[in-house]
């Protein structure tokens, strides 16, 4: 490959990796704390809450490992594969009775 | 982990530091609007009175509207604020939104001042900045994520944290700003880390509702659960009259155990099925949600009250009351208020870093770089001098000008953006000194304007005990003097390398006129 074409390529994956950290983090991360507002075995309100208030950190930590880890693939099938499972579930079971 | 820290702090980092200054001014908001109507002599008075004369007012002027909401004074606010809503079907009569009215929490007559914003101009900038909704407030979320991003990344990066602590290298340019950006993060990371995540915790409900959705069917029924349910009964049809409302004040401070009531809400205030629901003010404690008690207007009985918050809830509270800082006395509000300007320095130290790393002497400096160096002026100089500009416009235009709370608000942004504009004529170093001096030359002339446009100068103030506005005009020269002095000391900086570059051309220019001659 030229010189060029390597780095359109990187340029490529670059934009790629931003677009999993900041948008599959945010959907991983909503998806995830919802899926665990909803299983957790507390009040509704209360786990819906808790589920809430610590979504962010969640995101945080998504976005930072998603530049962390080398494999681009690797953060891509765990972040977007996470946020897709949990969304699947979610549906699946639908709001507490 | 430095490689993402540097991009996260860079991209955001010029809104970042107006969110920090704004957020951090607005720690006084009450006092910002008291300054900025000087003619307003208002006394504190008790929560029952306030809530009468109040109550009073909305009888008088607006006795068959829907809904009033009625926002009563602490020792801080001082004016009474009343927002009403028109019946649906006597809203098609009338085309003007009901304004929100302020009133004299003694007397009950709306007050008689210029008209302003006031320090809520730089409240709603803080977490809206400036932007029609929701964009404002997706994009300062999205900021405060890229700063909770680069909290943790800049922690796992300073390996060596508690020894650079104790590090400052005076006057060794990169490796100072280094050092000032790790002294004014590490300091006070507590207060950096504790105001990013609980700034996102006061919109959550905006940026993260799907929790909600996963558990509820209908996002109210959440609400109902966490807060208690809202009385929502229909309007009766039967004409009533409200029971006097200073015994029921009295009656809910009794249950709270002297806790004060904030907010007075009574739906269908002129009918037999009218409710008064009180709610406490978040100053009380560290949960900023301090609950409601609600009673039946036409007889004061006590109807319900808001359940007690489980853990998740409470913690949510107490994350909202640690962002607004109600619950501070003045001490604490201090330390807040200088907390908030070190989250500024930390941002923009960085920036300054960031710049100071990539300048290369007698290089030309890459686009980027000239980019970031102009956005570092525009932030960093420029929206200080816009934020004086605002309290200038306010001694400034006349006080019967119609719009005047509009043109001092376009007077910040004109004087903010009009100087970064202005600033691109100038060559960098230059660019920096002169905004920077005309920025404290702006904060320096607050004192003098107030003194010569008000009764409320400087010196009155002191002699008659007048602490706020003594307290104001001072800290305005404080910051005037901070802007002058980074001013100064660029300037000599900027001096010194230049003299000698001067002594050693001198003798290649007299080479030169020897070999033409």
């Amino acid at each position: 490959m030229t010189m060029a074409r390597k780095a359109a390529g990187r340029g490529w994956h670059l934009a790629a990796r931003c677009l999993t950290a900041l948008v599959g983090g945010y959907a991983a991360a909503a998806a995830i704390a919802s899926l665990g507002a909803r299983l957790l075995p507390i009040a509704a309100a209360e786990a819906t809450a808790w589920g809430m208030i610590l979504s962010f950190l969640l995101f945080a930590v998504l976005g930072l490992w998603a530049f962390h880890e080398h494999r681009l693939g690797r953060v891509a099938l765990v972040i977007w594969g996470t946020a897709l499972a949990s969304v699947a579930i979610l549906l699946l079971l639908g709001p507490r009775g | 982990m430095a490689w993402i820290h540097g991009w996260l702090g860079l991209l955001a980092g010029w809104i970042l530091f107006a969110m920090f200054l704004t957020g951090t001014a607005s720690y006084f908001r009450p006092e910002i609007t008291r300054w900025m109507q000087p003619e307003l002599h208002l006394r504190a008075v008790p929560p029952d009175m306030a809530a009468a004369t109040a109550v009073a007012w909305a009888q008088a002027n607006a006795p068959h509207d829907e809904q009033w909401y009625i926002y009563l004074p602490d020792d801080r606010t001082i004016a009474t604020r009343i927002f009403t809503r028109p019946r649906p079907d006597a809203a098609a009569a009338r085309t003007a939104r009901r304004e929100e009215v302020r009133l004299d929490p003694a007397s009950g007559r709306p007050l008689a001042a210029r008209d302003t914003r006031g320090g809520e101009h730089f409240y709603r900038f803080h977490f809206q900045l400036q932007l029609p909704h929701p964009w404002g407030r997706w994009l300062a979320g999205l900021c405060a994520m890229f700063m909770l991003g680069a909290i943790l990344s800049g922690v796992v990066t300073h390996k060596r944290i508690f020894v650079d602590f104790f590090t400052l290298r005076w006057g060794k340019g990169q490796r100072s700003w280094l050092d000032a950006h790790n002294v004014s993060a590490v300091l006070a990371l507590p207060f950096h880390a504790m105001i990013t995540y609980t700034g996102l915790i006061t919109l959550v409900l905006m940026y993260m509702p799907w929790p909600i959705a996963a558990n509820y069917a209908k996002p109210a029924a959440f609400a109902a659960e966490a807060f208690g349910a809202e009385p929502d009964t229909p309007a009766s049809g039967r004409p009533a009259r409200l029971v006097p409302i200073a015994p029921l004040v009295g009656a809910a401070m009794r249950e709270w155990q002297g806790g004060r009531p904030g907010t007075l809400i009574v739906r269908n205030p002129d009918d037999a099925a009218s409710t008064v629901t009180l709610v406490r003010d978040g100053n009380d404690g560290l949960n900023a949600r301090g609950g409601s008690i609600s009673y039946a207007g036409a007889t004061g009985a006590r109807l319900s009250a808001s359940p007690p918050p489980g853990p998740a809830i409470e913690t949510a509270g107490v994350m909202l009351g640690l962002h607004m800082g109600w619950f501070a006395g003045p001490v604490l509000r201090w330390a807040y208020f200088l907390l908030g300007l070190t989250g500024g320095a930390m941002v923009a130290t960085g920036l300054l870093l960031w710049t100071a790393k990539r300048r290369r002497p007698g290089a030309r400096p890459f686009l980027g770089l000239g980019c970031v160096e102009r956005l570092n002026i525009g932030a960093i100089a420029c929206l200080p001098a816009g934020m004086a500009a605002f309290f200038l416009a306010n001694r400034l235009i006349p006080a019967a000008q119609p719009g005047r709370a509009d043109m001092e608000v376009a007077a910040m942004f004109w004087v903010w953006f009009g100087l970064a504009a202005l600033a691109l004529l100038r060559p960098v170093r230059r660019a920096w000194i002169e905004t920077l001096a005309v920025a404290a030359a702006a904060f320096a002339a607050i004192p003098i304007v107030n003194a010569s446009t008000t009764d409320r100068g400087l010196l009155r103030s002191i002699a008659s005990g007048d602490g706020l506005f003594a307290a104001f005009d001072l800290a305005m020269l404080a910051i005037a003097t901070g802007l002058g002095f980074a001013a100064w000391r660029i300037s000599r900086a900027a001096a010194a390398p230049r003299r000698r570059a001067t002594v050693a051309r001198v003798p290649a220019a007299v080479t030169e006129l020897a070999d033409a001659a």
